[in-house]
């Protein structure tokens, strides 16, 4: 008997060099991070803007306005995360099925618990509902635990087995994992930071300079603080980490060390452009400079998230090893379609945006 | 085998099936519904009809938000139910189909871009622009459609791929295209069903001008569906259109969704004659018209692929074809089923393992297509006997994948399921040989039909009881007979007055 119930490699190669598949489960993760996170830090923007909103009017319009984006940046999450679903499937379908059955129930659960958060901000968003919010930020902090649950518990095949003989309904959570509560909390506060860079991109479009200055303000504010408090969560994460994985990030790979210092340097460095914006000239340049380095920085997250995972499944699985034949005619397909879909995209929204401007 | 099996209590197909449905009533929506969307929004600006126009912008926001929401969650539900009911199975498609996924998700993408900005623009953009954009809209949903249907349609009829592993083999395999003319024409009945849906409780003129319009496209769809569904019937392979022939499940089925089917069309007939009576309850049993005819499609696609998840390829159980001999000739699940729990000595538990992993899928214990009723009156060595011929008994089954001891192990846990024993009464041994003939032969004989008859009218007792004593030597596919003397001399006086 295996020592590791792994499930065989599929007979069927992979349809495309890993390389390729790792690039697009790569952008496409990165693409959904973006848009979850500001999704899920503008909705707890929003909450407590919400309720602060009910004796200050600022903090109100501030509210409304977060609220009116949630549900076009579900849509884009949702979308954006099946991709990244496809691709996570194709090249780690193996480890990814058998934990999700062992923790089935929950895994389930996120279709509805998806289903009735969605339908909570578009709740927020049509009938100003405060209700609608709180219910659809809790759902999405829920959804996130369930899947950090289930992106390390694919990482642990030495727990399977004995979790599967203590039974075999799918109730099992991953939380005698170390490092699931500080990675589940690094992504939640990263989250509540970009929602506060959303509410900086709300006030480099607004034109009336008191309101724009506020909410250049506000946004600097959770940004700035969310990400401090991130930085000491993402050093206990490190020293969660599997001590070979994490080795890595301490000298042991050139690649993974330097991400890991570039991971620092950038987000206090967006630190130090937002909090100059605030204060001095050039305001905009500033916090344009600041987004620039927090999307790099997830960017960067990304690439170290990614280290982890291959670094946990080294031992045991790698995805470098199937065997591979390449579709190219279906993968030229995709990629002709692919950009006919941008530019059909592209030309939509200008579409959208010229109209609303001649309006305006 | 590869994978642990999820053991919920019910059985996974029906879980697949459950979500499976309202994702496809709500998708067909999506799709059919697009072309209703730009449709009528041209017939409005032609007509001049200021309320009409009213009629489709709300439409459009009740669009959007049933089908972004609900439609798109629970299609990454259905991908999310197979990953953890059929992993292997899963895996398969992945491997062979992920870049027309791919594809699928551009045309997702799309889609979901060009609703959200049609149903939320109608001020801000010029006529024609709007209008384009919905027509943006349809193409891409119906291109998502086409390309799911490949897909969808394999797993029935993979066609030649089996041998090539091609992908525009297995994608454009022999029942596509009927099964894409015929979902697509139930998208546009549904796509009229729920133009009825907002109708129903509009004012005015534009109340009844809506309902016959609507009414028109559920009546188009109604009347063409079913002549597409026999184009799709007579592509489907040889093992699944006997199970028309000869189970009485997809027979009653198939007479259900044209009942439903006939029901929903005379019903647009009503909205397009006499639009003022079109009221709630009409509404309401329209709805359940058009949902019971798509479930009963989709139930007989499902149940036409059985006992396959990918026909010829993949077991519904997730046991691949190709691996039920070398499982079943070299050490059997011991050596490959990667997940059996430590053996604690009892064999019924080593049972249950085994029948979760090949039979829970389909077969719950005492609900969905309850075991209890189908092994009444087992006994261990009768149980270890037939489970390796289960493929060849009533109705679709997958072959076992075990060796004997597993056969062994699986018979003992069945026949702790529902023992029975018959009490023969003196007097009335014909009775009580009916009942051994339902415990004992039922499962692969009947008297009189298709299934493997029996014809011993008429013979002699004494004969049919000695060949009682020697049914592997007869066959080595059946299993003993593990009556006692009594039993099979009721057995013999009942089936020699049989005629």
């Amino acid at each position: 008997m295996n020592p590791l119930p792994i499930p065989a490699a599929d007979p069927m190669p992979l349809p495309a060099p890993v390389w390729l598949l790792k690039s697009l489960l790569l952008l496409t993760f990165f693409l959904h991070v973006l848009f979850m996170s500001g999704m899920l830090g503008g909705a707890v923007v929003a909450v407590t803007s919400a309720i602060r909103g009910e004796t200050d009017k600022k903090f109100a319009m501030l509210a409304r306005r977060v609220v009116g984006i949630l549900p076009v940046l579900m849509a884009s999450t949702i979308t954006l995360g099946v991709a990244a679903l496809l691709f996570v499937q194709v090249l780690y379908g193996q480890m990814l099925y058998a934990s999700s059955i062992l923790m089935g129930v929950a895994w389930f659960a996120l279709i509805p618990i998806v289903i009735v958060g969605y339908y909570g901000f578009y709740w927020a968003s049509n009938k100003s509902s405060l209700r609608g919010l709180g219910l659809g930020v809790l759902l999405v902090f829920v959804v996130g635990l369930i899947f950090t649950n289930n992106m390390t518990l694919m990482l642990a095949p030495e727990r399977w087995r004995a979790m599967y003989s203590a039974g075999a309904a799918g109730l099992h959570l991953n939380f005698d994992e170390l490092s699931l509560v500080p990675r589940y909390l690094h992504m939640m506060l990263g989250s509540v930071a970009m929602g506060g860079l959303l509410v900086v991109i709300l006030g480099l479009r607004e034109k009336k300079i008191e309101v724009r200055a506020w909410l250049l303000r506000q946004g600097s504010l959770w940004f700035v603080v969310a990400t401090a408090a991130n930085i000491v969560v993402g050093f206990w994460f490190l020293m969660t980490l599997r001590s070979e994985v994490r080795d890595l990030f301490m000298g042991r790979s050139k690649v993974a060390t330097a991400l890991m210092i570039a991971g620092m340097l950038l987000p206090i460095g967006a630190i130090v452009h937002l909090v100059l914006g605030l204060s001095g000239k050039k305001a905009d340049r500033q916090a344009m400079a600041g987004i620039g380095a927090a999307v790099l920085t997830v960017a960067l997250m990304v690439g170290m998230r990614d280290i982890v995972r291959t670094g946990y499944l080294n031992p045991v699985f790698r995805a470098g090893e199937m065997a591979v034949s390449s579709q190219w005619g279906v993968i030229g397909l995709f990629f002709l379609l692919f950009v006919g879909g941008l530019v059909t995209l592209g030309w939509m929204v200008r579409k959208v945006a010229a109209a609303s401007q001649q309006k305006a | 085998m590869n994978y642990p099996v999820w053991q919920l209590g019910i059985p996974g197909g029906l879980l697949i099936a459950f979500i499976a449905v309202i994702h496809v009533f709500v998708s067909h929506f999506a799709v059919g519904g697009g072309a209703y969307l730009v449709l009528t929004e041209r017939k409005a600006y032609r007509e001049n009809d200021a309320a009409l126009l009213s009629y489709v912008r709300e439409h459009s926001k009740f669009f959007a938000l049933l089908t972004v929401v609900f439609g798109a969650v629970t299609g990454v539900g259905i991908w999310i139910t197979i990953g953890l009911v059929s992993p292997e199975a899963t895996s398969s498609l992945i491997h062979t189909f992920v870049w027309g996924w791919a594809i699928e998700w551009v045309f997702f993408f799309v889609e979901i871009a060009a609703i959200l900005i049609y149903a939320y623009n109608w001020d801000t953009l010029d006529k024609a622009t709007h209008l384009k954009i919905g027509w943006i809209y349809f193409v891409a949903a119906w291109m998502s459609l086409a390309i799911i249907n490949g897909i969808l349609t394999y797993m029935l009829t993979p066609g030649t791929w089996l041998e090539t592993k091609q992908f525009w083999d297995g994608f454009f395999n022999p029942t596509y295209w009927p099964s894409l003319v015929l979902r697509t024409l139930f998208a546009m009945a549904l796509a009229g069903v729920f133009g009825l849906f907002t109708a129903t409780d509009l004012d005015g003129a534009v109340r009844e001008k809506t309902v016959r319009w609507a009414g028109r496209w559920l009546l188009i769809g109604m009347v063409l569906t079913p002549l597409a569904g026999i184009w799709y019937a007579a592509k489907l392979p040889a093992f699944a259109k006997q199970y028309f022939l000869e189970l009485t499940s997809p027979q009653h089925t198939v007479r259900m969704v044209l009942a439903c089917t006939t029901v929903a069309a005379v019903l647009a007939l009503l909205a397009m004659i006499r639009p003022q009576w079109w009221r709630r309850p009409v509404l309401t049993l329209a709805l359940l018209a058009s949902f019971a005819a798509l479930a009963g499609g989709e139930y007989l696609r499902e149940f036409s692929r059985k006992p396959f998840a990918i026909a010829n390829y993949i077991y519904a159980n997730d046991v691949r074809v190709a691996s039920v001999n070398e499982i079943a000739d070299s050490g059997g699940m011991l050596k490959h089923a990667k997940w059996l729990r430590e053996a604690n000595g009892s064999l019924v538990d080593y049972g249950h393992q085994v029948y979760a992993m090949q039979c829970s899928n389909c077969h719950s214990i005492s609900g969905y297509r309850a075991l209890r009723t189908r092994v009444r009156g087992w006994d261990p060595q009768f149980a270890a006997a037939i489970v390796p011929s289960l493929h060849l008994t009533r109705g679709p089954m997958p072959e076992f994948a075990g060796d004997k001891q597993d056969a062994a192990a699986l018979g003992t846990y069945l026949a702790t399921l529902a023992p029975m024993t018959i009490t023969i009464q003196s007097g009335n041994e014909a009775e009580s040989g009916q009942e051994v003939f339902e415990m004992r032969c039922a499962m692969c004989h009947s008297i009189h039909g298709r299934m493997r008859p029996l014809s011993l009218a008429g013979g002699d007792v004494d004969a049919i009881v000695t060949m009682t004593n020697m049914l592997p030597d007869v066959n080595p596919q059946m299993p003993p007979f593990t009556g006692n003397d009594s039993e099979r001399h009721a057995l013999a006086v009942w089936l020699s007055a049989q005629k």
